[in-house]
């Protein structure tokens, strides 16, 4: 039998300090880049045009950009895509936005008139055009904002009838503290925030607040074992108890996300990177996020000697279990 | 529920699966040689996206930007009949035009090559008004005032050439001076003088941009003096002086005099004598004195009308009016015409003619539509994303089968098992559900692979434990089930609750994701809990003896 991290009795709460210490440093440092340098939106959110051209011989982006300043779009951001014969050019800015106001298509037609002028009309083809007006851009930035409020609400919900009122609320307190990382992350890493990667982030809420349920489960499982012992050391023991689990889990988990992240292309790769990160910030907030605050929690509400309705329905076999438990093999 | 129950179950459910996915021959439109035709076509019923095969997603929204409109669910409603004709008609396979919201339409044209002439199609109104030309040269009467009004007025952007330049006209401009050449020069040095003086009107301001032409209510303006013309004729007071009854209406060509390209104008009772509501059928053809044309015919009771009114004005010029705009040069009426009719395409090309008659056949736009959104994608694109997506998908598979069997052993190859057929009913799923299947959701598809051994991973790890505590291996394996299970429930529902969220406020893409966590989680908890389960009761029934479990 194989066995990675099994029986292991680490006193991983010891440490919550530092980790809230590297942790807080973190989320300081994306934060604080999040105001020196603005997230980049996709247009989805913002409005604009962004075209990907694939032109016939290799062209250089100088061009592109003087024949687009010539005509009259000034400011696009152009960008090599892959081979230098592809190029993605992006009219992002207000004045851009606002022409879009009367038909999403105005500047993606006047770039391709001016570039099929520039360039010979059969020189250049295009292989994506994206358009968005400004008032889809703003619905769809109210749409993320209230998907992720609505997720969390019903998260806290669920985990409030299923667990009590302390794990749901240290629970979605990790949760925050992923999702907050996570945007740090995708500034820091300079990452177009896109659907996709708000789908990404939506799906590491997911993640994160399943890897805490599991662990979460654990300590309800071993409360209810009655042990009498201090809640920080259930803690450990639960954390202990589904090491073995959480590093398997995690490792395929991270299979996948590094397959899409290496070979899945280009447009994809934001969200991988996002679930990539996604996987450790949740593995790292299940354990030293959620639990140190169900610790605080307890010590602030504690719970009166007899809410601890299960100790009365301890079962033998728990109870054998326990003893063996401890017993190294 | 007995091992044979649980088998058939499982290999039922597979079967099934297996003929939701297997390619079959469906009758679907496709394009043949520019001809729209139902053929039968051999595919997998696994929708892709647009993303993923290339095409076209408009978004569209009514225009208010000439007036607002009333009762907007109405509007949108009855515009969305008439695009969904017109779509139906343009040749395109398996479009899809529905209502998103209560004032948007989304059309989706999978495999599009023209994306420009597509929104030419969907957006034109398409309105078709016949005019007859003013005869009471209500124009020129109206001019002295249109002059004094425009006279030291300024029409530029506010602030700007404030100060009217009266002194750099010389003269009084006016009707006598209409035709002469002299006053498109002196019109030329007042434009010339500065920007700001070309917005600011000065003496006869307005009249010195038209020329008579050779029909009554027919004027010429200048190439260059088009815009201020359509500045001036937007101005509320000059729309209060214009004369009542009548309609200005710009010409959709040009025509060339002398060295100079002009556009024409007229001026059209604002009756129209029939419109296009009537209209039965419109068809492209080719005459040799017109070049492209469009002929339509009239219902009965648009027959009766067109011939009674144009009998009252024989010998009157009789404006074909598209989308305010004329088509061609008004023809005279030479006699009552009855049905049929054609409009003149001035030049254009015969797919021009093909999509006028298309649209007048479909009818009217109620109103105006603009685009809020569109995306187009190249096929070769979507084609790439797909082959990129399966080697990424197969690398991840190869990983996690490898972690499992290499980490669990034979019980690895139970969980492997499983896996496969999470796969093959997750697909299945998709098919069954009419799901797009997009490039956000095939990332997801794949990403839940490496997430969905979390559950076999979690029940393992409790078998083992269960076996470390010195328990036979049937109770092992029940227990670990057992205990696992509040754990699994738990964790895949908070995940289902953010996918369910994703879908209620994602938009295309997104929503593909969301479908394909959904449809991944049910397959997740069935092999997990079910399936993997039984091949553990099939090994168990099959070797009762055994003394250990490869876990």
């Amino acid at each position: 039998m194989l066995r990675i991290l099994h029986g292991t009795n680490y006193d991983f709460i010891r440490w919550w300090k530092w980790a809230a210490g590297i942790t807080a440093a973190f989320l300081l440092i994306g934060l604080g880049s999040l105001f020196i340098n603005p997230p980049n939106y996709s247009i989805e959110f913002t409005g604009g045009t962004l075209m990907q051209l694939e032109f016939a011989s290799p062209a250089e982006a100088g061009r592109i950009r003087g024949a687009l300043e010539n005509g009259g779009v000034r400011g696009a951001e152009i960008q090599q895509f892959g081979s230098n014969r592809e190029y993605t050019v992006r009219a992002q800015d207000a004045s851009h936005v606002q022409t879009q106001a009367g038909g999403a298509e105005t500047v993606a037609n006047r770039i391709e008139s001016v570039l099929k002028q520039q360039f010979g009309p059969d020189k250049l083809r295009i292989i994506r055009t994206e358009a968005v007006g400004p008032r889809v851009g703003s619905e769809l930035r109210r749409g993320a904002i209230i998907a992720i409020l609505i997720s969390f609400l019903l998260t806290l919900i669920y985990l409030s009838i299923r667990f009590e009122w302390r794990f749901a609320a240290a629970a979605v307190v990790a949760t925050l503290h992923d999702i907050i990382g996570t945007v740090a992350f995708v500034t820091l890493m300079n990452l177009e925030i896109s659907l996709t990667v708000v789908a990404g982030l939506l799906t590491v809420l997911g993640y994160s607040l399943n890897d805490t349920v599991i662990i979460f489960d654990r300590v309800r499982e071993n409360l209810r074992k009655g042990r009498k012992e201090p809640l920080y050391e259930t803690l450990n023991r639960s954390i202990n108890e589904t090491l073995p689990r959480s590093i398997l889990t995690h490792a395929t988990a991270l299979a996948s996300t590094v397959a899409l992240l290496i070979f899945a292309g280009e447009v994809i790769r934001p969200f991988a990177w996002v679930m990539t990160f996604g996987i450790f910030t949740g593995t790292f907030s299940s354990i030293y996020i959620a639990a140190p605050i169900l610790l605080w929690i307890e010590q602030k509400w504690p719970r009166r000697a007899g809410t601890r309705q299960s100790s009365s329905t301890v079962t033998p076999t728990s109870r054998t279990r326990r003893s063996t438990a401890t017993a190294t093999r | 529920m007995s091992l044979k129950v649980r088998l058939l179950i499982i290999f039922g459910l597979a079967a099934a699966s297996l003929w939701a996915l297997f390619p079959r021959t469906v009758v679907e439109r496709v394009k043949r040689n520019g001809e729209i035709v139902y053929d039968t076509v051999k595919r997998v019923p696994l929708k892709k996206g647009l993303d993923l095969q290339g095409g076209m997603h408009l978004s569209l929204e009514i225009d208010e930007s000439k007036g607002s409109v009333g009762n907007k669910t109405e509007a949108i409603e009855r515009a969305l009949k008439v695009v969904r004709t017109r779509i139906d008609e343009f040749g395109v396979a398996e479009p899809l035009v529905q209502k998103a919201g209560n004032d948007r339409i989304i059309v989706e044209l999978p495999g599009i090559d023209d994306p420009r002439r597509a929104q030419d199609v969907v957006q034109k109104s398409a309105f078709l008004e016949f005019q007859i030309t003013d005869e009471t040269q209500a124009l020129e009467k109206a001019l002295p005032r249109l002059d004094a009004l425009l006279k030291g007025k300024n029409v530029g952007a506010a602030g700007v050439g404030a100060e009217p330049k009266k002194d750099s006209i010389a003269g009084a401009a006016g009707l006598q001076s209409l035709l002469t050449a002299d006053t498109s020069k002196k019109a030329d040095s007042a434009k010339t003088d500065t920007a700001a003086a070309l917005l600011t009107g000065g003496a006869g301001a307005f009249s010195k941009l038209i020329q008579q032409g050779q029909m009554p209510g027919e004027y010429y303006v200048a190439q260059k003096d088009v815009d201020l013309l359509t500045r001036y004729l937007a101005l509320p007071e000059v729309v209060n002086v214009l004369p009542p009854g009548k309609v200005v209406r710009w010409s959709g060509d040009t025509v060339s005099l002398g060295n100079s390209i002009y556009r024409a104008i007229y001026v059209l009772d604002a009756k129209p004598i029939i419109t296009g509501e009537f209209l039965t059928d419109a068809k492209p053809n080719n005459s040799p004195q017109d070049g492209n044309i469009v002929e339509f015919t009239f219902n009965n009771v648009g027959a009766r009308r067109f011939r009674n009114e144009t009998s009252r004005h024989i010998q009157d010029y009789m404006a074909i009016v598209l989308d305010q705009r004329v088509m061609g040069r008004p023809p005279v009426i030479q006699s009552a015409i009855g049905s049929r009719g054609q409009i003149t395409m001035g030049g254009k090309d015969l797919q021009a003619a093909q999509d006028l008659a298309l649209v007048l056949r479909a009818g009217s736009l109620p109103v105006p539509l603009k685009v809020a959104e569109v995306r187009q994608i190249g096929a070769s694109l979507g084609q790439d994303s797909i082959q990129k997506g399966i080697t990424a998908g197969l690398i991840a598979i190869a990983l996690v089968v490898f972690i499992m069997i290499g980490y669990y052993r034979f019980a690895g190859v139970l969980a492997v098992a499983g896996l496969a057929l999470y796969i093959l009913y997750t697909l299945a799923a998709l098919a069954g559900f009419d799901a797009v299947l997009t490039l956000p959701g095939l990332a997801g598809f794949i990403l839940s692979i490496g997430i969905a051994v979390d559950a076999n991973v979690l029940i393992f790890e409790r078998i083992r434990e269960e076996l470390a505590l010195g328990k036979t291996i049937r109770t092992s394996v029940d227990e670990g089930f057992r205990n696992a299970m509040s754990a699994i429930v738990d964790s895949e529902v908070t995940t289902a609750l953010t996918a369910a969220v994703l879908y209620q406020y994602g938009t295309g893409p997104v929503r593909g994701f969301a479908v394909t966590l959904l449809a991944g989680i049910a397959a997740s908890l069935f092999t997990a809990i079910f399936v993997v389960r039984t091949f553990f009761l099939v090994w168990l029934h099959r070797s009762p003896d055994s003394r250990t479990l490869s876990i």
